[in-house]
């Protein structure tokens, strides 16, 4: 079974890190690389910078506004579980921490193994209450795509096979860790070829309408 | 009188594609790649909350053009290997863009990526008219913009006629290509045709306050039905004309009166659909009101009546004059009452985007109007004020049909009716 | 150690003898015999009860005759087997087992000791056992290793034949071990890759607990069976548990307290070792159970991590450093190629969009706006 963890942490995550940064700078840059649309009618006089506008934007769509907010609570506050606890188990564990002080050459202090353990666990829920949601509701059903179920199961997939390895149940260490990081690895290949990509072009989307409500002088 | 663009026919889905391909340039491709299905934006959708109908949700109706740009950008399609839109994909959405969806952008607002859904929209209305899939009304409205210039077929002796009419009735002057003017008034035919009133009511306030304003026949329509039927051809025409009268009459401004796509098409698109800046500063009436009310040339008497304000979706949410409206009111209206939900986050008369020129969905504005009139109750007043002729004909419309006890206004013509004037 | 070597060899005659009877006749009381038998009881998580059961086979037995081969290795586990506490080897090797033939230890060399080997396996045909320590080189037919004009192939062959039984001690043996480590310049294996029809023990480790290697000679010899093994042929009772679930620094690793460095605060407080790569959760043995030295400590103890050095393979698993959650093939020059591909790909694939995109419009161009008179009046 040792064998599993040694191609988990050698060739299938190297292949697949490849695979991540390749897709994730390939859509990106690619988008940044679309020609430009011709603008030249002229902003409202006295609006703040571009700049400011932009990274208040990304900041202001943290939260909904409160006509929105009564209606969506529970997407509101599921997704915000699950995506603080993706990243407290992500960004919060030592092992986890010691993989991106390898890859990025610098590391940060780990959270106690227990306490990212609860939130794993509150993550793994609010993942599948989230795909229970999509399953249910009427319009999350219609806008639904392959795509949506793919991501959500491939991010379950890593926060429950890293539960199984942290709790050493159900099959050996080795054997779990392996498998995780293949989930991990699996993760890392789709992620740049679906709607996973939001995690960077949140900042994009976010940025360009802040910007350009700024323009308009639309205060929201 | 000759037509160089006819009106698509016979339909072709390739049309589509293409046309979704040139669009999805720098200011769509982002929201394009980004949308997570998430379904929030249902909710903040009028159509959605009176139908509960999913497929109504904002997101749905971006699905033909994210698959066209999808496929567009997929290497395996430049090896022709995957399939293009299907005619029946495009004839489903063609409800759902024309008639389903006034462009409000009120989606945006709720949405999590920040999405410009509205904008998506009108790219998908100039496609799938490309590719001869649209409402025939909708798009007779825009065809007699080439032929009489205007949707309502309100041709330069027509505007002559009216124009004259209503200078008498409401007792002042409107200066036609007046040389030497420095403010360009414009009209919409909206109100030229059904609201003759609220015309008067701008030209005497902007009388009262000594502004040096005319009217060319050259180009006066401020509507722009090209652009809500997705005939970008069309759409420049009708902007060049109000362009080229106003650099012909060489006036600094020019002001688009009481209609809401007119002023976000001239005021946000005027000089991108022109290809060049526009010699002139664009004007909504609120904001030019507004300047005047600062600049001290409007005094109006304070009124007791207790009223509310409908924001139009394009000169507020979309636009970014709704404080200029707030600041008419300012001292002005002493009883004047938000609605709870108000501003950049107000509920669309359901009529937008062309919607109201469109028979089918009739039923539809009649309902989402319910939304409306329920905001306005809960204000405690029983009269709203807008400025956007658009609205207040949708809104008419459903008060007529509803019966309803309210009342609705126009703000210009209540700021005229209670004019200080020396 | 004088005295260990002086009697090294048991002379011939005795092995007529029972082990009870010559234990007897040398003044080994029966109350010793159950002493040493409830250790290997305990050693083997036996039940109580078969202590009495081993002392009475041990001392019906004949004592055992076991040929200790030595192959590419480094004598570790001999130095390792001399320093065994509880069994010691003293004990084994002066009261139950008949060493006949071990390189390191015997004081014949030469021819003698050859014939010592030939002796022993001419008198104890089919029940002798066979302790191999060290992996055996397959390449070029094995003339890497050679002792007496024989490679160890050969002599591990041969001697196989007539074994009962064959122990393979330490990682060489049991799984190539460092000899075999990348690029593996002479083919060295383990013993089970080459002999398939005795039953083998693996007792790998590197090199193995003393108390392990004389633990699983002592059940062999006194139960006359194979210990229950686990899937890579460990015995289960010393290599069925996972060094981290028994350290006593796990508490450290659930509190996420790690050591970062050797001498960092972490280091001093004896914190988790994780960080710097402890293969402790993957790593099946007995040192932080039995531990070294007769108790006294075990690698983690002592402030490193484990290296895993009783799994396969453990030598060519990245950086003993190199924590297990992190990849083991350098990222760096990958991560550089997939960005510089990436780059590259997106670069063409915009430039063929805008190509379809300019062809497109120059096919459909958007004609100039009709300049109408407009204004006619509706006939």
């Amino acid at each position: 079974m040792s064998d599993l963890l040694d191609f988990a942490r050698g060739p299938a995550l190297q292949v697949s890190v490849m695979i991540f940064i390749f897709g994730v700078l390939y859509r990106l840059i690619s988008l940044f690389l679309t020609p430009k649309n011709f603008i030249a009618s002229p902003a409202r006089e006295n609006v703040k910078g571009a700049f400011g506008a932009g990274v208040g934007e990304i900041m202001r769509r943290m939260v909904p506004d409160k006509e929105y907010l009564r209606k969506e609570m529970f997407a509101f506050l599921n997704g915000w579980a699950f995506h603080i606890g993706l990243a407290i188990t992500v960004f919060g564990l030592a092992g986890h921490i010691m993989f991106f002080k390898k890859i990025l050459g610098f590391g940060w202090w780990n959270l106690p193994s227990n306490f990212v353990m609860l939130a794993g666990v509150i993550t793994l829920f609010s993942l599948v209450a989230s795909l229970a949601h999509r399953l249910t509701d009427p319009v999350l059903h219609k806008l639904s795509t392959l795509d949506d179920y793919l991501s959500g199961g491939l991010t379950v997939l890593p926060v429950a096979t890293g539960l199984l390895a942290t709790m050493h149940l159900g099959l050996r260490y080795e054997t779990l860790i392996a498998i995780h990081i293949l989930s991990v690895c699996i993760f890392l290949i789709y992620f740049p070829f679906g709607k996973l990509m939001h995690a960077f072009l949140v900042f994009v989307t976010r940025a360009k309408t802040g910007v350009e409500m700024a323009r308009k002088g639309v205060k929201l | 009188m000759e037509n160089n663009n006819p009106t698509p026919k016979p339909k072709d889905a390739n049309k589509a594609v293409e046309k979704f391909l040139v669009s999805s340039a720098s200011q769509l491709a982002p929201y394009l790649e980004a949308c997570i299905h998430c379904g929030q934006c249902a909710h903040a959708c009028h159509f959605y909350e009176v139908t509960q109908d999913p497929k109504y949700t904002p997101a749905y109706k971006l699905f033909p053009m994210i698959k066209a740009y999808r496929r567009s950008k997929n290497p395996l399609n430049w090896l022709g290997m995957i399939p293009t839109l299907e005619e029946d994909e495009i004839a489903e959405w063609q409800d759902l863009v024309f008639n389903g969806c006034t462009m409000c952008g009120r989606c945006t607002n709720v949405c999590p990526m920040g999405i410009d859904v509205a904008q998506i929209v009108g790219a998908t209305r100039q496609a799938l008219t490309a590719a001869g899939y649209y409402p025939e009304d909708l798009m007779a409205a825009a065809e007699n913009v080439v032929q009489h210039g205007s949707p309502l077929k309100v041709s330069t002796s027509v505007l002559e006629d009216r124009l004259e009419w209503i200078a008498d009735e409401s007792e002042t002057d409107i200066p036609l290509d007046k040389k030497g003017a420095e403010v360009m008034f414009t009209i919409s035919s909206i109100e030229l045709m059904k609201y003759p009133d609220s015309v008067g009511a701008m030209a005497k306030m902007l009388n009262a306050a000594g502004v040096n304003w005319t009217i060319s026949t050259k180009g006066y329509e401020s509507t722009n039905f090209g652009y809500l039927a997705g005939r970008p051809d069309i759409a420049k025409l009708g902007t060049s004309r109000l362009v080229n009268a106003a650099e012909e009459l060489g006036v600094k401004e020019l002001i688009i009166p009481e209609c809401g796509h007119a002023y976000s098409v001239l005021r946000w698109n005027g000089a991108n659909i022109m290809g060049r800046p526009l010699g002139f500063k664009v004007y909504h009436i609120t904001e030019y009101l507004a300047k005047l009310k600062r600049e001290g040339k409007l005094k109006f008497k304070s009124i007791e009546t207790a009223f509310t304000y409908h924001d139009p979706c394009q000169i507020s949410r979309r636009g970014g004059a709704a404080d200029d409206a707030r600041y008419l009111l300012e001292g002005f209206a002493p009883n004047f009452v938000e609605m709870k939900v108000t501003g950049n986050q107000n509920w669309c008369c359901g009529g937008g985007g062309g919607v109201q020129a469109m028979n089918k969905y009739r039923d539809m504005r009649i309902n989402v109007f319910k939304i409306k009139a329920k905001q306005v109750e809960e204000t405690g007043t029983n009269t709203m004020i807008s400025a956007c002729a658009n609205c207040r004909l949708t809104m008419d419309e459903s008060i007529a049909e509803l019966k309803w006890g309210g009342k609705l206004d126009s703000l210009v013509e209540i700021l005229a009716d209670n004019l200080i004037e020396d | 150690m004088a005295k260990l070597f002086k009697n090294m060899f048991a002379t011939s005659e005795s092995t007529a003898l029972t082990l009870g009877e010559e234990l007897a006749q040398k003044g080994v009381s029966r109350r010793q015999i159950l002493k040493f038998s409830s250790y290997v009881a305990a050693l083997m998580a036996l039940p109580a009860s078969y202590s009495t059961a081993i002392a009475e086979s041990l001392s019906k037995a004949k004592r055992q005759s076991v040929i200790w081969l030595s192959f590419q290795e480094c004598t570790g586990c001999t130095e390792s087997i001399t320093r065994s506490f509880s069994p010691s080897l003293e004990d084994l090797i002066f009261d139950f087992i008949s060493l006949d033939y071990s390189e390191a230890l015997m004081n014949v060399s030469g021819e003698a000791a050859e014939a010592a080997r030939k002796q022993a396996m001419e008198e104890n045909k089919g029940k002798y056992v066979v302790v191999v320590e060290g992996s055996i080189p397959l390449d070029k037919d094995g003339i890497y290793s050679a002792s007496g004009g024989h490679t160890n192939l050969d002599v591990l062959k041969e001697v196989a034949k007539d074994a009962m039984a064959i122990i393979s001690m330490g990682t060489c043996a049991s799984f190539g071990g460092i000899p075999a480590a990348f690029p593996n310049p002479t083919g060295a294996v383990g013993v089970h890759e080459i002999i398939k029809d005795k039953p083998i023990i693996n007792v790998p480790g590197c090199p193995p607990i003393p108390e392990v290697m004389t633990g699983t000679i002592a059940f062999l010899l006194s139960l006359g069976k194979i210990p229950e093994l686990d899937h890579l042929g460990r015995p289960k009772a010393f290599y069925g548990d996972n060094i981290h679930d028994r350290c006593y620094r796990r508490p450290f690793y659930e509190r996420g307290e790690f050591a970062n460095s050797f001498d960092d605060e972490g280091a001093r407080k004896g914190y988790c070792l994780f960080n710097l790569g402890c293969k402790g959760p993957v790593t099946y043995n007995a040192c932080a159970t039995i531990k070294w030295n007769g108790g006294v400590s075990f690698p983690i103890q002592s402030g490193h991590g484990c290296l895993g050095c009783s799994e396969p393979g453990f030598w060519d698993k990245g950086s003993f450093y190199s924590p297990l959650s992190t990849p083991t093939s350098g990222l760096g020059k990958a991560a550089l190629g997939a960005a510089a591909v990436g780059t590259a790909g997106a670069v063409v694939a915009s430039l063929v969009q805008r190509k379809r995109r300019e062809d497109i419009l120059k096919a459909a161009a958007v004609p100039k706006p009709a300049e109408t008179k407009m204004g006619a009046d509706d006939e």
